[in-house]
């Protein structure tokens, strides 16, 4: 218990510290006390210097963190300007999409990833699917994930399969990898000599073995998905997070961006937190 | 294996000596363009074609190699070092410097490295020269590379302090900045090599996915990522050779997967 409260803790620590980063990046990026509605020449000096009293009230990074924060909790975040509309209702409209995604890219990039590791390790003598596999993986690991959501996308294939592709070589290489250390175990060897049969050595013995790094592998996974969703969405023109986040970032749409980096924080850190508990848990069970 | 890693250390070295005098090589200067002969498939005097406004696509395929492959290694170059001095002086002094680079770290590792990219450029202007624009772009990689490497440098360091050598240095009387440079420096240089060799191919993967998204190496500077944009909207089954550059990209980074076997490039 004490421990879960001390991830909590350290989780809204980091949190806070991402949303206070970028509230004073977005602070002092150029021109960040410049409206682009001064341009307007029908508006009158009276209007322009409203305009400008009120970006120099939002120029106090402390007390502008502390507004947002305590309209936060009124489930405000703000208004992003570059899509007028509030950005509460831009997330809930996009998340769904992007959760899908995630769901079906992580889903299949484990099934697949986790699929092509086993044999690899489970058989030594079968070098050519190792290698072939190996390769195929190396293959897309020397592709950026905006390359292959182009290639994908030419080849009609939805944003989630995108996703898959891009994470199932990632999820082969490090399960592969700790799959053959399991594999060569001595207790391993000594279970295969007295006839115990593969699927069984797998299952209580590579597995549990391999849990502890399997799940932070998990919680790394969550962290690619994540990234790799911002060029493929933008590519495969999805209606996610990973777009949103794009067309912010290229219309400089800041406040937009905080809250983003906020949520994507939050998403990672308490994926994060979540395996480091179950690597806990099976790491005691195991002892 | 060691034919496979000959030929990558070969390719990767042909790739270099391309990059590094491009004006050697190149036909044509990147922003030279024939408005007469726009868009024009692959002939003789072209051997990869022209683009939509004229110009050679080989030779801007020579001086992008240019901008991608020399100045990944300068970025992550300002990482190591940035990790290497942050990291030294966290396992080194431990205490409230120690947990506060260490917390610094985990919030930079806690965003995922595009998003973490894709916010700090959002934050610059993006509307910039070609020059500043790549000064931008790999100033970014390497201040925001620091966080992974240094917590190698870290570890490394906070099990060298407690080694038998430097126990031994402390107690025949070597003061800090003595056991630093000489016990500490020499045996955290190759993990910081190491380092090094691995944010390289990182970094170029992350030019070309930023220059795909249009926030990386501004016009008419080419680069990797900027030459791929132009895949968009087009098909590259009419037109494979627009396709080069993905395919030079893949064999350099699959040299350097080959030359660094077991690491991970996740982009």
């Amino acid at each position: 218990m004490k421990g879960i409260f001390r991830q909590l803790f350290r989780m809204v620590g980091l949190v806070l510290a991402a949303g206070l980063a970028s509230a004073v990046l977005v602070r002092y990026s150029p021109g960040a006390l410049v409206d682009q509605r001064e341009l307007n020449q029908r508006l009158s000096e009276e209007s322009l210097a409203d305009m400008r009293a009120q970006k120099a009230r939002n120029s106090n990074v402390g007390v502008n963190f502390l507004a947002y924060l305590r309209n936060l909790t009124h489930g405000d975040l703000g208004y992003s300007e570059s899509n007028n509309a509030p950005i509460a209702s831009l997330i809930a409209d996009r998340a769904p999409a992007t959760l899908r995604e995630l769901g079906v890219g992580l889903g299949g990039g484990w099934l697949i990833g986790l699929g092509l590791a086993i044999p690899a390790g489970c058989f030594r003598r079968a070098w050519m699917y190792d290698a072939a596999s190996s390769a195929a993986a190396g293959l897309l690991l020397s592709l950026p994930a905006a390359l292959i959501a182009y290639l994908c996308l030419m080849a009609g294939t939805a944003s989630g399969t995108v996703l898959v592709i891009v994470l199932a070589p990632r999820i082969f290489r490090f399960a592969r990898n700790l799959l053959v250390q399991a594999y060569g175990a001595h207790h391993v060897e000594i279970a295969r000599a007295r006839g115990i049969r593969e699927w069984r050595i797998l299952s209580a013995h590579v597995l549990p073995e391999t849990a502890p790094q399997m799940l932070a592998l998990l919680a790394s996974s969550v962290s690619m998905a994540i990234g790799a969703a911002i060029p493929v969405e933008a590519i495969c023109d999805a209606p996610g997070l990973g777009r949103l986040a794009w067309q912010a970032a290229t219309a400089r749409d800041l406040p937009l961006l905080v809250n983003l980096t906020m949520l994507v924080t939050v998403a990672t850190i308490a994926a994060v937190m979540l395996s480091e508990m179950a690597a806990s848990r099976e790491a005691s069970a195991l002892l | 294996m060691k034919v496979a890693r000959a030929v990558a250390i070969g390719l990767l070295g042909a790739v270099a000596i391309v990059a590094l005098a491009p004006e050697w090589w190149a036909a044509n200067r990147y922003d030279t363009q024939f408005r007469a002969i726009p868009d024009t498939p692959p002939a003789a005097r072209f051997p990869l074609g022209t683009d939509a406004v004229g110009r050679d696509r080989l030779s801007r395929l020579i001086y992008g190699t240019r901008v991608s492959l020399l100045l990944a290694p300068a970025a992550a170059l300002l990482s190591c070092v940035a990790a290497g001095i942050l990291g030294g002086l966290a396992g080194l002094a431990g205490g409230f410097i120690d947990r506060t680079i260490v917390a610094a770290a985990d919030l930079f590792l806690s965003l995922p490295w595009l998003f973490l990219l894709l916010i700090v450029r959002a934050c610059l202007p993006l509307n910039v020269s070609p020059a500043a624009s790549v000064a931008i772009t790999f100033l970014m990689l390497g201040v925001l590379g620091w966080a992974a490497p240094a917590r190698v440098v870290r570890a490394a360091v906070r099990k060298l302090k407690s080694s038998e050598f430097v126990f031994m240095a402390r107690a025949r009387g070597c003061r800090p900045w003595r056991l630093l440079w000489c016990q500490l420096r020499p045996n955290v240089a190759p993990i910081l090599l190491a380092q090094f060799w691995v944010a390289v191919p990182i970094y170029i993967l992350t030019e070309t996915t930023l220059g795909m998204l249009g926030l990386g190496v501004a016009e008419p500077l080419p680069s990797w990522g900027g030459l791929l944009r132009e895949l968009e909207g087009d098909s590259f089954l009419a037109r494979p050779y627009l396709l080069a550059p993905a395919i030079l990209l893949a064999l350099v980074i699959g040299s350097f997967q080959l030359l660094l076997s077991n690491e991970d490039f996740s982009i």
